[in-house]
């Protein structure tokens, strides 16, 4: 498994899958994976979202933690909400993950497939380098941050139309994606090139992901 | 996953806009609308509020309601009652509420200097 470079927000307070629902791209009403987009549909950050008693987990990638922070934030209003950061608590990691974990891990399945939250108090590394990952998400056709996923593509071009869901009401940038899907006009697409690929987003030893225009 | 506590990981300040005294203006056929939801009734408010949601990332909500028990400022608009809450008062000042009689996409209509974009309805906003 692969050590992902993860934050952890804890929202706590009411109605806040409600409050998610109406700010991403799934239909969100319970454990899921979805996305925070802009109004112009660029991704901000795609997230597991993680029912954890009365309160909601957002899981999302490290480096767009802030993004994400800033897009809630000022939305959350009258609501009585409060969100906790508790990432360096824990541990993420994906891909294949070992049948026993230690006491107090969370195991979800992710848009990446398998995922483990362990506790940073058991220090586990991960058995995967990057490059390993990178080969495992290529075979399986996984987009992952920083790489296909950043904040200047669209859910449609990376791979990740199954995390719009499509008959989901008013979200920010559910609109442009709307009407990408109605017209049949996804423009680019993530597709898997035997090397050496023109403009890869993730090389491997004989194959690399890219995104492509194909309409 | 290891939750922590509110000491260990304390909350993220939300860095909440300060509260603006609001003003708000209802055109007259708003005003006749409003006359025949309340009839003589003056028990009941006109609540203009704000939910997160929407294309824009916000979305108005007008309900009419005896009480809440969110904090709002109360304005008084051609004696009607209306509760604006606290909260969103920095996104409502200066709003103008206008009636539009048609079909299709008829109802209140929610004129705002706050927003830099608004979608195709009228209901959400930026």
């Amino acid at each position: 498994m692969f050590q992902h470079d993860a934050y952890i927000l804890l929202l706590e307070g009411e109605s806040i899958l409600d409050f998610i629902d109406g700010l991403s791209t799934n239909h969100v009403a319970g454990q899921c994976s979805t996305i925070f987009t802009r109004a112009n549909a660029k991704i901000i950050d795609v997230c597991e979202i993680l029912p954890v008693g009365t309160n909601v987990a957002i899981i999302g990638y490290q480096p767009f933690k802030s993004d994400v922070i800033n897009h809630l934030k000022p939305r959350i209003l009258e609501r009585a909400i409060t969100i906790r950061d508790i990432s360096p608590n824990n541990d993420v990691f994906v891909g294949p993950v070992p049948e026993e974990l230690p006491d107090g891990s969370t195991r979800l399945n992710s848009f990446m497939g398998p995922m483990a939250i362990i506790p940073k108090k058991y220090e586990i590394q991960g058995s995967w380098d990057k490059a390993e990952w990178d080969e495992f998400r290529i075979v399986n056709m996984i987009p992952y941050h920083g790489a296909e996923i950043t904040p200047n593509v669209h859910p449609y071009a990376c791979g990740l139309e199954d995390l719009v869901h499509p008959n989901k009401g008013c979200y920010i940038g559910q609109e442009i994606l709307t009407r990408m899907r109605s017209r049949g006009r996804q423009g680019k697409t993530l597709v898997r090139r035997s090397n050496p690929a023109n403009n890869a987003t993730t090389t491997g030893a004989h194959e690399s992901l890219c995104i492509e225009r194909t309409q | 996953m290891d939750c922590g506590t509110c000491e260990t990981t304390p909350t993220i300040e939300l860095n909440v806009p300060d509260e603006v005294d609001v003003n708000l203006t209802m055109t007259d056929k708003a005003t006749d609308m409003l006359s025949e939801a309340f009839g003589d009734d003056r028990s009941h408010a006109l609540l203009v509020g704000v939910l997160s949601g929407g294309c824009s990332g916000y979305m108005y909500d007008l309900q009419i309601v005896e009480s809440t028990e969110t904090p709002c400022q109360e304005l008084n608009i051609k004696g009607y009652r209306v509760l604006v809450p606290r909260a969103s008062s920095h996104l409502l000042d200066g709003i103008e509420i206008d009636y539009v009689d048609r079909l299709m996409g008829g109802g209140f209509k929610i004129s705002n200097p706050n927003a830099s974009a608004s979608c195709g309805c009228g209901e959400s906003f930026a």
